[in-house]
């Protein structure tokens, strides 16, 4: 199609969609005020049964737990996918930093380097405590793992890549992300030998709006935030990494 | 011994298994000596089949449920999520792993280099597609899709050429769409039902079955399932990805991915929405004509290719097609046929790609003009993919027969009548395609190829690093699968298609079967179940020779094609040559066109639905 | 003057939503840049999140963190947890594609999708 006969068939298409979408929206449940049965549910016995007060997270790690494990293998099979991508050209084995012939290497402002050191600090704390109090207030180890891996970056950026790549190694990421993920199903067998359907609590539950109150909860919290901060550390070195390549050889067309 | 027993039968097994032996495994990936990731892998996916089909076998009673975290539903209301084991599901789940298993063994050593991230990437993909499977909750089905697909994605860029990285592109855009169609569909029947288990759900609808808040919702779901299911008009990056992606992965995505995306609609079809009237409706106007569309677009298409894997890639979309149509006419023959056609397509098509791969290994290439006779050496491999040509044309042996026959006494008892000439224009075409290809890359039959016929591909190969009777074993061994004894296929089909349909609202969610507000859900006779009606032959039993037949008929005119009169030549490109090159043209490899179409198929979708 | 218009509020959500989805296409149909394109693909994706947060939205109800106070009625927070899942669904398929993207673009010395397609035939 040409780009004219495109966008009109899709304009076309989009105003016969038009009545569907207007039938649809007047018989939608009314906004705001529609039964919410499955929430309700859980807002009315989270507290009591799992001793947790942030339900986002009692929904994550326990009545929907399965979920979860499910959505962080996905997110180490598109690490795993990025990786093999980006290192097709450049060789597995390579775990050194590279460099590029020629380019020069500008030494970094004194405030930079400060205030990433400072900053670095700080983030990666913020990540910790962000994945920390998941059980009661929000966050959680997504968020916090985020987090730890953009203290990485500001790592990176006061102490430059040679530098980061003295701490950051693939092999170490490969570990916390595959451990991790590994941690989390692992938790489910743990229930499954003591005789309990997959996934199901044995830990003690703790007091609810404790710190570390949840059980089993917060062994899945923290595979979850080891394997986010792994799995994003390695997408940030695979990315830097493809920095590092000396320019590509333009093929003729 | 009992205690072990119930240990092997908890579903949750075939998932977990696989995804903690892919974390464990990629953590140490830098450690691991060269064969045991194969190795692992290969134990891994047996493993799996083996307890797929023990579940299998032991859900044709009565479905296995489990509930993780042991959150039962309180009170009619389901709060955690659960794995309902069905025949169906059971055997898909088994058949998928056993893909898995001949794949890797086919495959073994080619990946040596990507240090187990490419087996940790298998595995993974295996997880998603039994958990899609084994499910019975709405989101977590989502989540499953949505790992296998990244798994997907990632695999057929992995060549790294030119035409990989931008089939796998068109693929990732196309597909990601179609995940926030189902995510889109998810929000709709949730906010209208509250909940997300496929009984709540199910439930739900019986209560409200005219809102069409629920027919959007299946519109954008079975929408995102069958952009998975390449059907016309969301076929098209079907073929720029199975055609580049790695060999061994593309049995893969022809054999079982796309197939899944069908089984994903049929599954929600029976026990969520088959309540609402105008879901029926659209099930028999736009399911239906989507699946002739594609049998024929997709035979036709094709026909047309000499890149022998795009080839294939074209007859998946016919075959699906016919599944799809199988399952459009909503009847318990037309979806035991279908599961059976699965499976029997699935194993041929499988092998098939397994020849492709063979030929890109050790003959260097996969151009049908360019390979003329070159196949000789390896004609163990062209016994197979004449074999399996001769299948796909619908020779009446194995299971794609049954199947075939099944869906076509659901054609004549549904007086579909546009549906049993698209299925046979796409078997024989499909079929001829493939023949024409062994006649002429096994045979040497046909023109020799002049300068100008050079392949118009890049230079493609795969490394030939392992021996020939590695990779032949698998590819013989998925085609002698898919030749069982006809009666206990039939037997099995229709107990899978039964239970699948079998309304199991009330007994999931633990509402009395007598009284309540779930009574009369689960209504229907058990002895459903275990009438197998007598082996019927098909209507016209005829049939599938004549369509071999004539697929022979027209391999062998593709191959004479330049003995043609000159007038006969002439009269083809004035009367058929344009639509064919209409039809060509369409796909144009460019993302924006795809989903383009995309958007024609729901425009389509909704006029229909207003019909309903 | 708007006051004709307020009946129409409620259904100011789905129709952002579906003008989401509609415009993130749109985008990615007129696309000729693919890093541009991955972008609409999370425009496209932006809708499915304004329209599971609405479906679990309610009026004047609190955020379902009983940290400060007891459990009462709250929004919903299965959808919220969803929601999650789709944010990160999203972030790791850009990453994916991205890197497609940085492939192609080494090796095409382009990423305009009219001229890096696939094989025709």
């Amino acid at each position: 199609m040409s780009p004219r006969l495109r966008r009109a068939v899709f304009l076309l298409a989009c105003v016969c969609l038009l009545p569907a979408f207007a039938h649809v929206a007047s018989t939608m449940p009314a906004f705001g005020a529609h039964p919410l049965p499955y929430g309700d549910l859980i807002n009315a016995v989270g507290v009591r049964e799992r001793h947790v007060t942030n339900m986002v997270s009692a929904i994550n790690f326990d009545y929907r737990g399965f979920d979860t494990l499910g959505e962080e293998f996905m997110m180490l099979c598109a690490v795993t996918g990025t990786t093999i991508l980006l290192r097709g050209t450049r060789g597995e084995t390579q775990d050194r930093p590279q460099r590029v012939p020629g380019r020069e290497i500008r030494p970094r402002a004194d405030a930079t380097v400060l205030i990433c050191r400072l900053l670095a600090g700080f983030t990666v704390l913020f990540g910790l405590y962000v994945l920390l109090h998941a059980m009661t207030t929000p966050g959680g180890g997504f968020q916090g793992g985020v987090i730890i891996a953009s203290g990485l970056l500001l790592a990176f950026l006061g102490e430059g890549y040679r530098g980061w790549r003295h701490v950051a190694h693939s092999e170490l990421f490969d570990a916390a992300e595959g451990g991790g993920a590994a941690l989390y199903a692992l938790c489910g067998f743990a229930s499954m030998l003591m005789g309990l359907p997959f996934l199901q609590n044995m830990l003690p539950l703790g007091k609810s709006g404790d710190l570390f109150s949840g059980g089993l909860m917060l062994v899945e919290n923290a595979g979850v935030g080891l394997a986010v901060a792994g799995g994003f550390g390695i997408l940030l070195l695979e990315f830097l990494e493809e920095t590092r390549e000396p320019e590509p050889v333009q093929e003729d067309e | 011994m009992s205690a072990l027993l119930a240990l092997a039968l908890q579903p949750v097994l075939p998932v977990a298994i696989p995804l903690t032996v892919g974390g464990l495994m990629l953590s140490v990936s830098k450690r691991l000596p060269r064969k045991v990731p194969d190795v692992v892998a290969i134990l891994v996916a047996l493993l799996c089949c083996g307890l797929c089909a023990l579940l299998a076998t032991r859900s044709a009673a009565a479905p296995i449920v489990s509930w993780f975290g042991g959150w039962t539903p309180r009170q009619g209301q389901p709060i955690g999520i659960a794995f309902v084991v069905t025949p169906a599901g059971g055997w898909f789940a088994c058949f998928v792993c056993l893909l898995f298993a001949a794949t890797l063994v086919f495959s073994w050593g080619f990946f040596e280099k990507t240090a187990a991230h490419f087996h940790v990437l298998m595995i993974l993909f295996m997880a998603g597609m039994v958990g899609f499977c084994l499910t019975h909750d709405l989101f977590n089905l989502f989540v499953w899709f949505e790992l296998m697909s990244v798994a997907a994605f990632a695999l057929t860029g992995y060549a790294l050429r030119d035409s990989a990285l931008s089939g796998a592109l068109n693929f990732t855009v196309v597909n990601t769409i179609g995940s926030y169609l189902i995510l889109g569909g998810i929000g709709l029947v949730y906010s209208e039902v509250g909940a997300l288990d496929f009984a709540g759900l199910a439930y739900g609808i019986a209560g409200v079955p005219h809102s069409p808040v629920v027919v959007a919702s299946f519109v954008l779901l079975s929408s995102g399932l069958l952009i998975k299911g390449a059907q016309v008009p969301y076929q098209f990056w079907l073929a720029d990805a199975h055609s580049v992606a790695p060999s061994p992965v593309s049995v893969i995505f022809s054999g079982a991915m796309v197939a899944i995306g069908l089984y994903g609609v049929a599954e929600l079809y029976w026990t969520v929405f088959q309540a609402a009237p105008v879901v029926q409706h659209l099930m028999r106007s736009m399911l239906l004509g989507m699946g002739e569309a594609s049998a024929i677009v997709g035979g036709v298409m094709a026909l047309l290719q000499r890149h022998f894997k795009r080839l294939l890639a074209f007859s998946t979309v016919s075959h699906c097609g016919i599944l799809l149509i199988g399952i459009a006419l909503a009847s318990r023959q037309g979806l035991a046929g279908t599961l059976l056609y699965m499976l029997g397509h699935g194993l041929v098509k499988g092998a098939l790609f397994m020849v492709a791969g063979i030929m890109l290994a050790v003959l260097g290439g996969i151009d049908e003009i360019g390979l003329r006779g070159a196949g000789r050496r390896i004609w163990p491999a062209g016994i197979a993919m004449g074999f399996g040509g001769l299948l796909l044309a619908g020779l009446p042996v194995g299971v794609m027969d049954t199947g075939l026959e099944r869906i076509g006494t659901a054609i004549h008892d549904a007086h579909a009548r546009v549906a049993l000439p698209a299925v046979m224009i796409g078997l024989v075409c499909t079929g001829a395609a493939v023949l024409r290809v062994t006649g002429r890359v096994f045979l040497g039959l046909g023109p020799v190829a002049g300068e100008e016929e050079r392949s118009p591909t890049e230079q493609e190969r795969e490394d030939a690093n392992r021996p020939l009777w590695l990779m032949l074993v698998p590819t013989a061994a998925l085609i002698l699968l898919s030749l069982p004894i006809a009666h206990d296929a039939d037997r099995l089909g229709w107990v899978a298609a039964s239970q699948l349909m079998q309304p199991r609202t009330a007994s999931i969610l633990g509402l009395g079967l007598g009284s309540g507000p779930g009574s009369g859900l689960d209504a229907v006779p058990a002895s459903a179940l275990v009438a197998v009606p007598a082996w019927s032959p098909a209507p016209v039993s005829w049939l599938p020779w004549l369509a071999t037949a004539l697929a022979l008929g027209l391999a062998a005119l593709g191959l004479s094609w330049h003995r043609l009169p000159g007038t006969t030549i002439r009269l083809y490109e004035r009367s058929v040559g344009p639509v064919v090159a209409g039809l060509s043209a369409t796909q144009s490899g460019l993302v924006a066109d795809y989903v383009t179409w995309i958007t024609v198929g729901l425009a389509l979708f909704g006029i229909l639905s207003a019909f309903g | 003057m708007t006051g004709f218009l307020l009946p129409l509020l409620p259904l100011l959500p789905w129709a952002v939503a579906a003008w989401l989805f509609g415009v993130g296409l749109y985008a990615i149909v007129t696309s000729r840049h693919y890093v541009h394109l991955i972008g609409c693909l999370s425009v496209v994706q932006a809708s499915t999140y304004v329209l599971l947060l609405a479906a679990g939205y309610r009026h004047g109800a609190p955020a379902p963190i009983f940290y400060s106070r007891p459990p009462t009625l709250a929004v919903d927070p299965v959808l919220q947890a969803l929601v999650l899942t789709d944010i990160v669904i999203g972030a790791t398929v850009t990453a994916l594609l991205l890197a497609l993207v940085l492939q192609l673009h080494k090796r095409r010395g382009t990423i305009d999708p009219e001229r890096v397609r696939p094989m025709r035939r």
